[in-house]
């Protein structure tokens, strides 16, 4: 049997890899229930941090929808001190380190964006431009700017908003450059 | 001294509207949202680029959302250094309709719940491949929401089973 150049011995390695590595991902992920699921507690709308430690859920609270945190390493619940109330909440986003959840909640009958800082403990209304209900939010992972669902006269729009005025970066490696606040 | 004991009066009034309004405008200030600026250049450029826009999903350097053109909904990828989509190829297809997305931090994956031929379906897309897989879901469910990590190895979905909801968290090769 003649043998393989060494060149296209590694190419046929690679492509034995590639065939294996995407056969595994079409067959058996490795699948787990969130932490915090019981038979009388329903999980939606879920929102996983950057770093894939901290996940997001809305969950029924007294009959209103709730944002709850979650570590996925303990399975521990995490406090949040602004998000206790202006229920119902909705469309969780969570940054790089889970620093900034940012979600929908209601004030009187507005509709309107928080974000949390778990670091300082600051809570941020953010309002769209035009005074318009958001939707749906999506922090970007190092929390710099956000994404926002509207409706504009009968029609769903996305708003990029700048946020790098109002909170630092959540970049990899969780460098905090601010002290943390312990009053409101 | 009537009129130095009524100025002294008219003093005291105006110190104490003046401390009633500073009390008020911080009280005021402290509820009030914060002070945001729309990034102007890109929202007229993603609204020259669609007829509607829904469901936006952020990586550091892209935006993905389910846009509309011509009354089809089709999943579409912005480069939020210039607010131009880019080709995904195997991404879209004719018979499927997309239900919720997440792209990765790095934007190289995107997950996706679509409904196609009656069935709900879950999905993984690498950009740089250009491939486009179904994952399973087991124990069986209807996938509705999804949520990728920054890496685009572990992916957290929600699943209806048994007319509950649950989430799963799934890690990914």
């Amino acid at each position: 049997m003649r043998r393989l150049p060494p060149i296209a011995r590694v190419a046929e390695y690679s492509l034995i890899a590639a065939t294996v590595s995407l056969l595994m991902l079409g067959c058996s992920p490795n699948a787990r229930r969130a932490p915090g699921a019981s038979v009388d507690r329903q999980q939606q709308d879920p929102a996983i941090s950057g770093n894939g430690n901290i996940l997001a859920v809305i969950v029924e609270q007294r009959g209103r929808p709730t944002v709850e945190l979650r570590d996925l390493r303990s399975g521990q619940r995490l406090p949040l001190r602004h998000l206790n109330r202006q229920q119902p909440h909705s469309s969780p986003s969570l940054s790089w380190n889970g620093r900034y959840l940012a979600v929908i909640t209601q004030r009187g009958n507005r509709r309107m964006a928080l974000v949390e800082d778990r670091v300082t403990g600051r809570a941020h209304p953010l309002r769209p431009p035009g005074n318009r209900d958001p939707v749906r939010v999506s922090l970007a992972p190092d929390g710099q700017r956000m994404a926002i669902q509207v409706s504009d006269r009968g029609r769903w729009r996305v708003e990029m908003l700048d946020l790098s005025s109002v909170l630092e970066p959540d970049r990899p490696g969780g460098l905090r450059v601010t002290t943390p606040q312990e009053g409101p | 001294m009537i009129a130095q004991s009524r100025k002294e009066k008219t003093g005291g009034r105006t110190s104490l509207l003046l401390w009633n309004s500073l009390l008020l405008f911080t009280l005021v200030g402290g509820c009030s949202t914060e002070d945001i600026r729309p990034l102007q250049n890109l929202n007229s450029a993603l609204d020259r680029s669609s007829d509607a826009r829904r469901d936006p999903t952020l990586a550091q350097e892209w935006l993905a959302t389910l846009s509309s053109r011509g009354g089809r909904e089709r999943i579409e990828l912005i480069n939020l250094r210039n607010g131009t989509p880019v080709p995904t190829p195997g991404l879209n297809s004719a018979d499927a309709q997309p239900v919720s997305i997440s792209l990765s931090g790095d934007g190289e994956r995107l997950a996706l719940v679509q409904q196609r031929e009656g069935r709900t379906e879950l999905m993984l897309y690498r950009r740089s491949i250009g491939a486009l897989q179904r994952l399973d879901i087991n124990p069986p469910g209807v996938p509705r929401q999804v949520s990728l990590n920054g890496d685009g190895r572990t992916l957290a979905v929600q699943i209806s089973r048994s007319g509950r909801w649950d989430v799963d968290i799934i890690r990914l090769p």
